[in-house]
């Protein structure tokens, strides 16, 4: 996995003289440019815009003023926002556990060899494929009360004595919100981790299996190391996706039944859109935004030194 | 022997509820698209169509509601407004994919060439802080996006959409086209050099059509990604893109679920078979992505 190409390069670089070296830096620098701009304007400047406006009081014509911290004092004094702040932790907790253990067994399974492996493999990719918020749209009448299919099966096969309608009750509408996240996110967990179980080489299975390891220890002791960096980089992934939802759980419930699936994101959309409350929907935006850097910061930390782990054994 | 038949039969019942869990959301949405309002709330389920109907697909592309209008079924008449914004909704999405994908490939494609084989003074620094940037949630940074289009006149054009799609693909284009470009050989470069090829016509001569794969997948990735995106087109424009005139129609007591499904299904359908067509690209663009 590690590339190749850096490590030959290095002769050749150490080779070229001054003048050439210059030139190249230049051109370097020309062909990234474009992108270093976009990226400064279109990322960096929005993301300081936000945070100035965190501290900020602004009317709607427009005047702003600094009110310090006024605004995150306003924010955790207000008990929508720490409903929000938990309903989220429920929600990505739930999203990461059901997407990345489903996506773990997912691969496993097509890691095997049986009649319409080939078909699993290629359905795998679909519910990936399909845009979040759509996602929302079809669980929502999938676990429709009155014309939902899901009812409709759970009562054929005498599951349910009457059909339910999850998405009225707040714990069932968090429940579906994390399926149907799940849903789409196992998908892409399954992918990656698939992709990852193709790296182990053929040997190291049998090997461990003439050792008369048993298919756990060969999961515990082989492959499950085997694929930690992977699966690092997945739960982290799977946890910022699960706290940044918004498409499936708005075209699910828009937040309710009550309040009952309002995530932070919702929360934000509502206090910049709804209430057009600038600096309090800025600074959720802040909170959103330093807990996926926090989140990212623990991703890179973890992967180097699950990286420099595996390193180290081999 | 035996752990043989057990695993057998294990990986089959997997197989089975893997099938179930994939398709049967997807199924009930095709099924119901086939089918008129009342035969979908009928007890027990329908599972097969009685009379399959294109009704739905009529309805929301022609607003032509008349298989609906007599008897019991009359529920479905569609709004002629709705209808009117889906179908240039879905050439808009497309020109903003096309778009996106292709001011990505040349930019990021740039960037990309550059931070595997050209360094300059602080292209390290200026690559992790790409890589950092792809952190930044885009629904946390949206305001000053809404008030900076709003100051130039561009909330509700197609341009604000590339503008903004553009935030978020670039950094995942250029960490995808670096990677790829780190795997193509440089001999072929070094060697066309020798003969006094200029660097740019090595990057557009030599590397770009070697590098093909890389640029199709960071393309598919960031089309998907594009034509996908919701929260923006919601925000930034009055739906402008599919997903939110889709999304926007369940809010239209009119349209009954069956109609909807119809437009779910113009809304999925083209990722999922770009995805199918293009499976091999599309997971070692993943991969590369989010494991490198």
């Amino acid at each position: 996995m590690t590339s190749t190409a850096e490590t030959t390069s290095r002769p050749a670089t150490r080779r070229r003289s001054s003048v050439r070296a210059q030139a190249d830096a230049r051109f370097g620098l020309l062909l990234a440019t474009p992108a270093l701009i976009l990226v400064l304007g279109l990322v960096a400047w929005p993301a300081l815009r936000t945070a100035v406006y965190s501290l900020q009081r602004v009317t709607l014509a427009g005047e702003e003023s600094w009110t310090g911290l006024d605004n995150f004092r306003a924010l955790f004094t207000d008990e929508r926002f720490i409903h929000s702040l938990t309903t989220t932790v429920l929600y990505s907790v739930g999203f990461l556990l059901v997407s990345t253990l489903l996506g773990l067994g997912f691969a496993l399974l097509l890691n095997e060899k049986f009649h319409g492996q080939w078909l699993a493999r290629s359905l795998l990719i679909v519910p990936w494929a399909c845009p979040w918020v759509m996602v929302g749209m079809i669980w929502k009448w999938f676990v429709d009360g009155e014309v939902g299919a899901l009812n409709a099966a759970l009562y054929q096969f005498g599951l349910i004595d009457s059909y339910a309608a999850p998405l009225s009750d707040s714990t069932g509408a968090l429940v579906v919100a994390v399926l149907a996240g799940a849903w789409r996110q196992a998908s892409f967990t399954g992918l990656l981790i698939l992709a990852g179980l193709q790296t182990i080489p053929k040997e190291l299975p049998q090997a461990a299996m003439v050792d008369g390891a048993n298919v756990w220890q060969r999961f515990r002791h082989l492959t499950l190391p085997w694929l930690r960096p992977v699966i690092v980089v997945v739960v982290i992934i799977n946890t910022i996706f699960g706290f940044m939802q918004f498409d499936t759980i708005w075209a699910l419930t828009q937040g309710g039944p009550g309040e009952a699936t309002s995530v932070l994101s919702i929360y934000l959309y509502e206090q910049l859109f709804v209430y057009t409350n600038i600096g309090l929907g800025s600074a959720t935006a802040v909170v959103l935004g330093g807990i996926a850097l926090v989140l990212g910061f623990v991703f890179v930390k973890l992967l180097y030194r699950s990286n420099a782990i595996t390193e180290g054994v081999e | 022997m035996r752990t043989s038949r057990l695993r057998t039969v294990i990986v089959y019942i997997g197989f089975a509820l893997f099938l179930i869990w994939v398709l049967f959301p997807l199924y009930f949405t095709v099924l119901s698209s086939f089918m008129t309002p009342s035969e979908i709330g009928v007890k027990p389920f329908h599972w097969w169509p009685e009379n399959p109907t294109l009704a739905n697909y009529i309805a929301i592309f022609t607003g032509d509601s008349a298989p609906f209008s007599t008897g019991q079924d009359g529920g479905i008449v569609s709004s002629t407004d709705a209808v009117a914004r889906l179908v240039p909704a879905i050439g808009r999405s497309l020109l903003v994919g096309v778009a996106v994908v292709a001011s990505n490939l040349v930019i990021a494609g740039a960037a990309g060439y550059a931070f595997s084989r050209y360094e300059f003074r602080g292209s390290t620094v200026a690559y992790l802080l790409l890589l950092a940037s792809r952190v930044v949630p885009a629904i946390a940074v949206v305001l000053p996006f809404f008030v900076a289009f709003r100051h130039l006149g561009l909330l509700n054009t197609s341009l604000a959409l590339i503008i903004s799609y553009n935030a978020f693909t670039l950094p995942l284009a250029i960490w995808l086209l670096k990677t790829y470009f780190d795997s193509v050989p440089r001999e072929l470069e070094e060697a066309a050099k020798v003969d006094g090829a200029s660097r740019l016509r090595c990057l557009l001569m030599i590397v770009t059509p070697i590098a093909r794969p890389g640029l199709i997948a960071a393309g598919l990735l960031v089309f998907l990604e594009a034509w996908s995106e919701f929260f923006y087109s919601l925000v930034l424009t009055n739906g402008l893109t599919v997903p939110p005139v889709v999304a926007g129609l369940q809010n239209l007591q009119q349209f009954s679920w069956t109609t909807l499904a119809a437009a779910t299904m113009f809304t999925v359908v083209p990722p999922v078979l770009i995805a199918l067509a293009f499976q091999r690209y599309i997971v070692a663009g993943l991969a590369a992505g989010s494991v490198k």
